[in-house]
């Protein structure tokens, strides 16, 4: 016999060669070395092939291994459940709710924003279809992303009937509208005094003089707007000059180049405004919130102020709290605060001693990010601190939950698909909560979503240096292994983000990337777990 | 030929008296199979699917499956070895179904020459690589190749039950193993190691 193939060798020692065909291999291999040889060679690769595949390198995830124990009760998910509804309620008492009643007192008030601003309002009236549909696409949005968390669970007819029925459930209980007068002005348009418009008036005019009393709301899409009568509802006002020298029964609501009080608001005033103006005759009952340019306020407020704005100027009475953020405050010595006063500007504050203040004002100068000195031994000092906090973060997460913490550092080594989910949450999520709030969902749940968010932005960076922290010292195992990686991968990450401009920019990359391994790893997570649906 | 790898040491007995109560829709027993056997197949899906997450989802559709069909499970024969078939479809499902299965790759495999390896330098390669090369190289290989590598050499698969998996006639199976083991070799040479195949007609 010749020499024989490779093929011949292998499935000679495969035993898949016919006996007699076997028989010649084993008699030619007695007689040549060369064929012995690579039989040999062939059989040794066999076995290491078998060893190296056998050989057990990697670990298997936890939710693979763990078995439900027989017959205990299910402790750890009751403790969990537990735990999750206690967190909830605390996140929902301790930070939504406040957020939501401050949002109430400033004129949010109906529960969510597309309800506030225009379905209980004139300016929707008559526009129920409309509604309807904006409804349904905002709700529709929500059921779409819900449905794809759950398209594994869809298979289960219970959860799809669950989150269709949500749907139709929100849409019913969505408010119903009224009608509402809408005129047209020619350019002008004046409603004379003694007249009245029974329901709501919507004006569309250059110029726009309300003299006469309006039951409903006044909504506006004018140049200029006088208002001088009685309003028993609502202002709202999408203009270049804006002036209320009458009475508004409820909330003025302005996005006005200028804009002048001088008469009565029963409620609260919230405007974004170029230059805003109260005359020491004015009255608003309720709060008050301000982005403004350019605000001089001389009337009484029996409310909160929080202002946004270039230059304050306080010479009015304020009956509670004032919270103020500005380029320059100047408090006159009429001026009268009744509650607390923290103020934030970027200029020392001119106080009158004659103002009447009931608390010391806490004032804090805030610098321009170009004046941080890296000179400074305090400048990192602070930095050292942001470090801490953000290690003892990271501590935290993973004492609480280290499987979801290394699974997230993990999955940083995904990085074009963390990188995507990272810049695709970073931006969509915010727009998604924004959505929330102007479905029936509400507010509550709009700003929740917006904590989760800024909770992940945080730790980002975390993940990232967990993951970076492993790949300098190489693989660990154990918390205090991981802890020592993710403090110098913190280390280092901040000590790049002190580098201007570039620094920047790799904070945001860091964002992105971590960001978009914790929704990789809430992902796996999110995946059905067939020990937890076996004992359901 | 029966060495499936299995975690834990559940008798005969015990597990025909789990898939018994499983059968009859107990949940807990559905938890002792599957912690049973899940990291097991875990391990199998690590090997025969190119990315750890690929083998998570795997084994975790696998079980469903596992639960679907255990009706038809025959008891007269080995679980295991049902288990891992049912396994090695859904792998091999899965692959074909993301279509990075090549599919020239059975042509190349008819067509080209078999080179001779040098028995020396193949040696010298299985002493300068260790399990984690070979795993690494593994997951660079072609998903028919790598599959039949797993099944044979890490399943135990008969050439017949290769075959009815990967859909191939039973005579390639052979063929496709050795040109597997070619494919790995080659990998490992360029990843640094010394094997480098002779020219054809050069040994023996």
């Amino acid at each position: 016999m010749n020499h024989f193939d490779e093929m011949t060798a292998l499935l000679y020692l495969e035993q898949q060669l016919d006996t007699a065909h076997a028989q010649e291999v084993r008699g030619h291999v007695a007689t040549c070395n060369d064929c012995r040889n690579l039989l040999r060679a062939l059989e040794l690769e066999g076995v290491w092939l078998r060893q190296s595949l056998e050989a057990d390198d990697e670990s298997v995830p936890a939710h693979l291994v763990q078995a439900p124990e027989r017959g205990g009760t299910p402790w750890g998910w009751l403790s969990a459940f537990g735990l999750g509804a206690g967190g909830a309620y605390t996140m929902w008492s301790g930070f939504v709710e406040p957020w939501r009643a401050q949002a109430a007192q400033s004129g949010f008030t109906q529960g969510n924003l597309l309800t506030m601003l225009f379905f209980s309002g004139a300016f929707w009236k008559g526009w129920d279809a409309m509604r309807s549909l904006t409804e349904f696409l905002a709700l529709a949005t929500l059921g779409v992303l819900v449905i794809w968390l759950l398209r594994r669970h869809l298979r289960r007819t219970t959860a799809f009937a669950v989150v269709m029925g949500a749907m139709v459930m929100a849409l019913a209980l969505a408010p119903a509208g009224q009608a509402a007068e809408i005129k047209h002005g020619n350019p002008n348009y004046t409603l004379a005094a003694g007249e009245v418009i029974h329901t709501d008036l919507i004006v569309s005019a250059d110029a726009a003089r309300i003299d006469g009393d309006v039951d409903g709301d006044l909504i506006t899409f004018s140049r200029s707007v006088t208002v001088n009568g009685h309003i028993k509802g609502d202002v709202i006002s999408f203009s270049e000059e804006l002036h209320v020298n009458g009475m508004v029964d409820g909330n003025v609501r302005a996005f006005v180049k200028e804009f002048q009080l001088n008469g009565t608001v029963g409620r609260n005033v919230m405007s974004w405004v170029g230059d805003m103006n109260t005359d020491e005759k004015s009255v608003v009952n309720g709060t008050m919130t301000l982005g403004a340019g350019d605000c001089t306020l001389n009337g009484k407020l029996v409310g909160d102020l929080l202002s946004f704005s270039g230059s304050l100027e306080l010479d009015g009475s304020l009956g509670r709290n004032v919270m103020v953020r500005a380029g320059h405050l100047r408090v006159g010595p009429k001026a009268v605060v009744a509650g607390e006063f923290k103020a934030q500007v970027r200029k020392p504050a001119d106080i009158s001693p004659d103002a009447k203040l009931a608390s010391p004002p806490v004032i804090s100068i805030v610098e321009h990010d170009s004046d941080k000195s890296y000179s400074s031994p305090r400048y990192y000092w602070h930095q050292t601190l942001l470090w801490g906090a953000s290690f003892i973060f990271g501590l935290v997460m993973l004492l609480l939950m280290p499987g979801f913490f290394f699974d997230a550092a993990g999955a940083c080594k995904r990085t074009v698909p963390a990188f995507g989910f990272g810049i695709l949450f970073l931006f969509a999520l915010p727009i998604v909560a924004i959505i929330v709030c102007f479905t029936i969902v509400g507010i509550g749940v709009g700003i929740t979503s917006l904590m989760l968010w800024a909770i992940a932005l945080y730790a980002a960076q975390v993940v990232v240096g967990a993951w970076l922290g492993d790949r300098l010292l190489g693989p660990s195992t154990g918390v205090g292994a991981a802890l020592g990686r993710m403090a110098l991968g913190l280390l280092i990450l901040r000590a790049i983000g002190l580098v201007p401009h570039l620094g920047f920019w790799i904070n945001f990359l860091v964002i992105c990337l971590g960001l978009g391994a914790i929704v990789l790893a809430i992902y796996r997570y999110m995946r059905p777990n067939l020990q937890a649906a076996a004992v359901v | 030929m029966e060495r499936r790898k299995t975690t834990g040491d559940m008798s005969a007995a015990e597990l025909a008296d789990v898939l018994a109560q499983v059968r009859a829709g107990d949940a807990e027993a559905w938890g002792e199979l599957y912690g049973q056997y899940a990291p097991a197949i875990f391990r199998f899906c690590r090997r025969a699917l190119p990315t750890r997450e690929d083998a998570e989802d795997a084994t975790t559709e696998i079980f469903m499956k596992v639960r679907q069909k255990l009706g038809t499970y025959d008891s007269s024969r080995p679980f295991t070895a049902w288990l891992y078939k049912v396994a090695s479809n859904h792998c091999w499902d899965l692959l074909r179904r993301r279509r990075i299965r090549q599919d020239l790759e059975t042509g190349d495999l008819e067509t080209l020459p078999l080179e001779h390896p040098d028995p020396d330098q193949l040696e010298q390669l299985q002493t300068e690589h260790d399990s984690k090369h070979v795993r690494a190289g593994l997951a660079k290989m072609p998903d028919r190749a790598r599959m039949a590598l797993v099944l044979r050499y890490y399943s135990d698969m008969s050439y017949d039950e290769i075959a009815d998996t990967l859909g191939v006639r039973r005579a390639f199976v052979g063929v496709l193993l050795l040109r597997a083991r070619h494919q790995l070799r080659e990998i490992l040479a360029e990843g640094g190691g010394g094997m480098r195949t002779a020219a054809a007609g050069g040994k023996p």
